[in-house]
C-alpha cells in the first residue's frame, strides 16, 4: 500500500500541528515561566528505514532519553515519541524546582512530567481540530542515556511507510531541547487524510 | 467604499480558514499575502487597513512586519492571529503595536467578536 499526501494536505497538517504545538508550548511556558521557541513543524511520509534518519535529523546529540506513548481512537492509531537531549536535564531540574538528587530516577521523573504535558497537549490539539478523539496509552520509557541508534534498533516496526509529524521544541536562553515525533500507523493515514480533506473542503 | 483587508499567512489552509471566518455581508476588499515581506508591501500599497497577521512565517515573520509598520508609520489596524499563544508572544506583539491577539484556529464567532470589540464592524 502506498501512503501519500498532497501538497494541500501537507499544508493543512502543518497548520494544524502548528496550532497544536503552540497549545502545548503555552502549557509548558506557563508551567515553567519561560518562552518556548517554535519552529515550523515537518510533515513527511517516511519509510521504516528512514525513521532512523528522521531521528538523527531531529536530534544530533549523542546521549538522549526517550518516552513513547501510544494513542488510538476514531479509527486512527499511532505513537508519540519524545526524545530529550540529556544535556537538558540540569536546566530543566532548576526550572521545575526539582529538589532531589538529579540521578537516574530524578531525570526519569522530569522526563515523565514534561512528556505528559507536551504529548498530551499536542495530541489533544490535533485531535480537536480534526474532530477526532484519541485515547492515550501509558507512557513507556524507551531508554535513558542512550544513543539514538539504540532507540531505533529496539523498536519493532510493523509498517513500511507512514506519516510522520516532527516537532522541535527549544526553550529560549536555556540549554533545553527536545523533539516530538508523531507516527501514525500505515492503516490510519487514509482515515486521517479524510478528516483533513473535510477541513480543506 | 470597500474596506481593504489583508490576510497574511504562509499557510494556504490558514488563509482560507481566515477568509471563511470573516462576517458575511461585510463590505471589504480582501488581499492575500504569503509571507511578511509580501504583507508589508501590500500594507504600503494601502491594501491593508485591517490586517490579520500570522507570526511564524518565512522571509519575514509577524514580529518583523509589526516593527516595520511602526518604523514606517504605516496606517494599519493589526490583529495577530497566531498558533503561538504563549504569554510572552502576546505581550511582544502588543508592545509592537498590534491591536489585538486572537488564538488560532480562528472561527466566525471569534472574528466577529474582535471586529465588533474594536469598532471595526458596526451594526449597520
Amino acid at each position: 500500500m502506498s501512503v501519500e499526501i498532497s501538497e494541500d494536505q501537507r499544508d493543512c497538517y502543518q497548520e494544524i500541528t502548528n496550532v497544536a504545538m503552540g497549545q502545548a508550548a503555552d502549557r509548558l511556558a506557563r508551567l515553567l515561566n519561560v518562552y518556548v521557541i517554535l519552529p515550523i513543524p515537518k510533515i513527511n511520509i517516511i519509510s521504516a528505514t528512514e525513521l532512523h534518519m528522521a531521528l538523527e535529523g531531529a536530534n544530533t546529540s549523542d546521549d538522549v532519553s526517550a518516552v513513547c506513548q501510544g494513542f488510538i481512537g476514531s479509527g486512527i492509531a499511532g505513537e508519540a515519541l519524545l526524545i530529550f537531549n540529556d544535556a537538558s536535564f540540569e536546566d530543566l531540574a532548576k526550572l521545575m524546582k526539582y529538589e532531589g538528587p538529579l540521578d537516574h530516577h530524578g531525570e526519569l521523573e522530569l522526563l515523565m512530567d514534561v512528556s505528559s504535558v507536551l504529548i498530551g497537549a499536542c495530541l489533544h490539539g490535533i485531535a480537536e481540530q480534526l474532530e477526532l478523539h484519541f485515547n492515550q496509552g501509558h507512557p513507556v520509557v524507551l531508554g535513558q542515556h542512550c544513543h539514538i541508534d539504540d532507540l531505533v534498533k529496539s523498536g519493532n516496526h510493523q509498517w513500511t511507510q507512514t506519516l510522520a509529524i516532527e516537532i522541535h521544541y527549544e526553550i529560549e536562553n536555556l540549554n533545553i531541547n527536545c523533539d516530538l515525533l508523531l507516527l501514525f500507523t500505515e492503516d490510519s493515514v487514509a482515515k486521517i487524510n479524510q478528516q483533513v480533506d473535510y477541513l480543506l473542503d | 467604499m470597500a474596506l481593504p483587508v489583508l490576510i497574511c499567512d504562509d499557510s494556504s489552509f490558514a488563509r482560507k480558514q481566515m477568509k471563511r471566518a470573516l462576517p458575511e455581508g461585510w463590505d471589504i476588499e480582501v488581499t492575500f499575502a504569503t509571507n511578511g515581506l509580501e504583507g508589508l508591501e501590500a500594507i504600503r500599497q494601502g491594501k491593508g487597513e485591517v490586517v490579520f497577521l500570522d507570526l511564524t512565517m518565512p522571509e519575514m515573520d509577524g514580529y518583523g512586519v509589526l516593527e516595520n509598520i511602526r518604523k514606517e508609520d504605516l496606517n494599519a489596524m493589526i490583529i495577530v492571529v497566531s498558533g503561538d499563544i504563549q504569554p510572552d508572544a502576546q505581550a511582544r506583539v502588543k508592545s509592537l503595536g498590534a491591536m489585538a491577539f486572537v488564538k488560532k484556529p480562528i472561527d466566525k464567532e471569534k472574528a466577529t467578536q474582535i471586529l465588533t470589540e474594536f469598532g471595526i464592524l458596526s451594526d449597520t
